[in-house]
């Protein structure tokens, strides 16, 4: 019991990171309806600014992410503006690719300048945990969900009680009909993808005391992040929350009670059943 | 947007790839360097990969991004089935070959009901679930040390042995096995099968309401592109002679595959031997400057070499460029270009002697 109680524990911790970069995915995906197939590097960026301000500056990584999430959220409003505008009505096939290219421009740069190798952040907690009735908790885990948390709550504040909040849900809802009631959809477009950017910087920030850090990295939360917000329902940030917990979950107990090395595996098998049985999601519209 | 061409157009082609295929024998019995013989083979099986993905992906408009699933299937028949059962990869091939149509139609019946991304992305993660396992499970596919083969058996064809020793024998295979694939591309695109699914591809409800079944020829489509995928992965473990779980690799394998085409030209027949032309140079030349030294381009000391040496791991970051480039300014690949270009030109000199003289 105890086993079971601390790994779902320490899923909902990583599962809280899992939602930040789910819900960058799916604002992206509803207010510009493209796949994001560069969202993972994007989370790689994240850990490499996290990782120079700690090995160069010696900043610690959660205080770091003043400096990360800023910096995310200028390079994902560059790359909509410059990049991803451009092909808002092409086919979807066409966005696909062209977010994949995307991605590999990014890896293989900080490659070429920070080489293959994997870097680590050590800090004086990151091996320590708090012990709560026979349980422990990992203090990093512990940290980076508390601070998720903070910031899906300023998030869903944002979206549901400012203006600009509800212009982008409303862009989000339909394109068209938000421009009619003057709604700036251009400027809307790149805000989404800026913040869904930020969010992927500071998940690569979370993590990035418990992780290696790599180039190649971001590929596999890419996957994840689509299975999480196909789980939770294409565009629904609150699904995206839950989807997120639910993979952190399903990781942690597959890799307790099957195999450390199948925890993924676990996960794609669950979305190609998810495909097969409910493929709108939990809390997704019918549109397929 | 089925248009037929000439009838003079289809012969003349004939001839020019009767005439190509001609120049690349004589210049594969003449040619010595191995570099230039492995930049062939590699071309050849960029070829055949290409017109592979060019079923699904380019008539029947599904982008499979996770072709790296069937190669790899293919390679890892082949390679196991020789070298723990003895069985020869002329016969271990097929069986790679219906592995892959097998996984194929598991993956389509589950994908090919829903329309949007959702094919995409279940495609990537079949690839990732079969690598993911592939590494977990050693006992059966020792795991990341893959497996390393010593040599080929020699084939014997009407009495004569034919020796798998240096890289001549696989320019021919692999020469054979990219106009296979051509041929077979062709014959596709002209029969009843290829209108079904050029049909699909240019409007769903359409061909539904015709009364195609859009899965069962999705499925179809999908399950003759996994095969060629799969011959593709058989022979490429029989080059390399080794196979490990990067095969089932997105960026090394599956997302190749679909550049080649999308560079060259989606759903026509010359556009992934066009794309395969383009990237395959590119990607060696990038993976080994060196080879130009062999082949006596550059001088060992030459500085194109040490600028280039950086990049043999980040090869990549090229066809990142590539996709981002040909997708925001020549979606069609380079054939749409040339299309393109040749319309405006005609149009031009079709209106010019129609326009009236302008008042001096």
């Amino acid at each position: 019991m105890t086993v079971f109680l601390q790994s779902v524990i320490s899923g909902v911790l990583v599962g809280g990171v899992y939602a930040l970069i789910g819900i960058g995915l799916t604002m992206i995906f509803g207010v510009m309806r493209v796949i994001n197939f560069a969202h993972g590097d994007l989370l790689m960026l994240g850990m490499y600014v996290t990782w120079r301000a700690f090995d160069g500056l010696g900043m610690d990584p959660f205080l770091s992410l003043v400096i990360t999430a800023p910096a995310l959220f200028l390079w994902g409003a560059f790359l909509q503006s410059a990049v991803i505008n451009r092909v808002l009505n092409a086919l979807p096939q066409n966005q696909i690719l062209l977010t994949i290219g995307l991605g590999l421009i990014m890896s293989n740069a900080v490659m070429l300048k920070y080489t293959s190798d994997y870097r680590i952040i050590t800090t004086s907690y990151s091996s320590a945990s708090y012990m709560l009735g026979g349980l422990s908790i990992s203090q990093p885990l512990l940290y980076g969900f508390l601070i998720t948390a903070a910031i899906t709550a300023v998030l869903y504040w944002f979206l549901l009680r400012t203006d600009t909040g509800q212009a982008i849900r409303a862009t989000a809802q339909d394109r068209e009909a938000a421009q009619l009631m003057g709604i700036d959809v251009r400027a809307m477009s790149v805000l989404a993808f800026g913040i869904g950017a930020a969010l992927a910087g500071t998940a690569g920030a979370l993590i990035s005391p418990t992780y290696y850090i790599f180039p190649q990295v971001g590929g596999i939360f890419t996957l994840k992040a689509f299975v999480i917000v196909v789980l939770g329902g294409m565009g629904s940030v609150v699904g995206a929350t839950l989807g997120g917990i639910i993979i952190g979950v399903t990781e942690s107990l597959s890799a307790v009670y099957i195999a450390s090395g199948l925890k993924e595996l676990v996960v794609f098998v669950l979305f190609l059943a998810l495909l097969l049985f409910k493929p709108s999601g939990l809390l997704g519209k019918t549109r397929a | 947007m089925i248009a037929r061409p000439p009838r003079g157009a289809a012969l003349l082609w004939l001839l020019v790839g009767a005439a190509a295929v001609a120049f690349l024998v004589v210049f594969g019995l003449v040619v010595k360097k191995p570099y230039v013989l492995h930049m062939g083979i590699m071309l050849f099986q960029a070829i055949l990969l290409g017109q592979a993905w060019n079923v699904i992906g380019g008539y029947t408009g599904q982008y499979s991004v996770g072709h790296a699933a069937y190669f790899g299937v293919g390679a890892y028949t082949t390679i196991m089935l020789l070298m723990t059962h003895g069985i020869a990869p002329w016969w271990g091939v097929w069986l790679g070959m219906a592995n892959a149509v097998l996984l194929s139609l598991v993956i389509g019946s589950i994908t090919f009901r829903l329309r949007g991304p959702y094919f995409v992305l279940a495609s990537i993660s079949v690839a990732e679930i079969i690598r993911l396992a592939a590494l977990h499970f050693k006992s059966f596919t020792r795991g990341a040390e893959g497996f390393l083969l010593d040599a080929v058996p020699s084939l014997r064809v009407l009495g004569t042995e034919i020796e798998f020793v240096g890289k001549r024998p696989f320019y021919f295979m692999a020469l054979g096995l990219a106009v296979a694939s051509v041929i077979a591309n062709w014959a596709v695109e002209r029969s009843k099968l290829g209108y079904y699914f050029q049909a699909i591809r240019e409007d769903q409800d359409a061909a539904h309401a015709l009364g195609i079944n859009l899965t069962a020829y999705k499925n179809v489509a999908l399950a003759i592109s996994a095969a060629f995928t799969a011959l593709a992965g058989g022979f490429s473990a029989m080059y390399v002679k080794w196979v490990d779980p990067n095969a089932f690799s997105l960026p090394e394998v599956s997302i190749p595959i679909v550049l080649t085409v999308i560079i060259g030209g989606i759903g026509t027949i010359a556009g992934p031997v066009v794309g395969a032309m383009v990237l395959v140079p590119l990607q060696e030349i990038l993976r080994n400057p060196k080879g130009l030294v062999q082949v006596g381009i550059l001088s060992s000391d030459s500085s194109v070499v040490t600028f280039l040496a950086p990049f043999a791991n980040a090869h990549q970051l090229f066809y990142g460029i590539l996709v981002v480039l040909v997708i925001l300014f020549a979606p069609d690949g380079v054939l749409g270009v040339i299309k393109s270009s040749l319309r405006k030109g005609r149009r031009r000199r079709e209106a010019r002697p129609a326009a009236p003289a302008a008042p001096a």
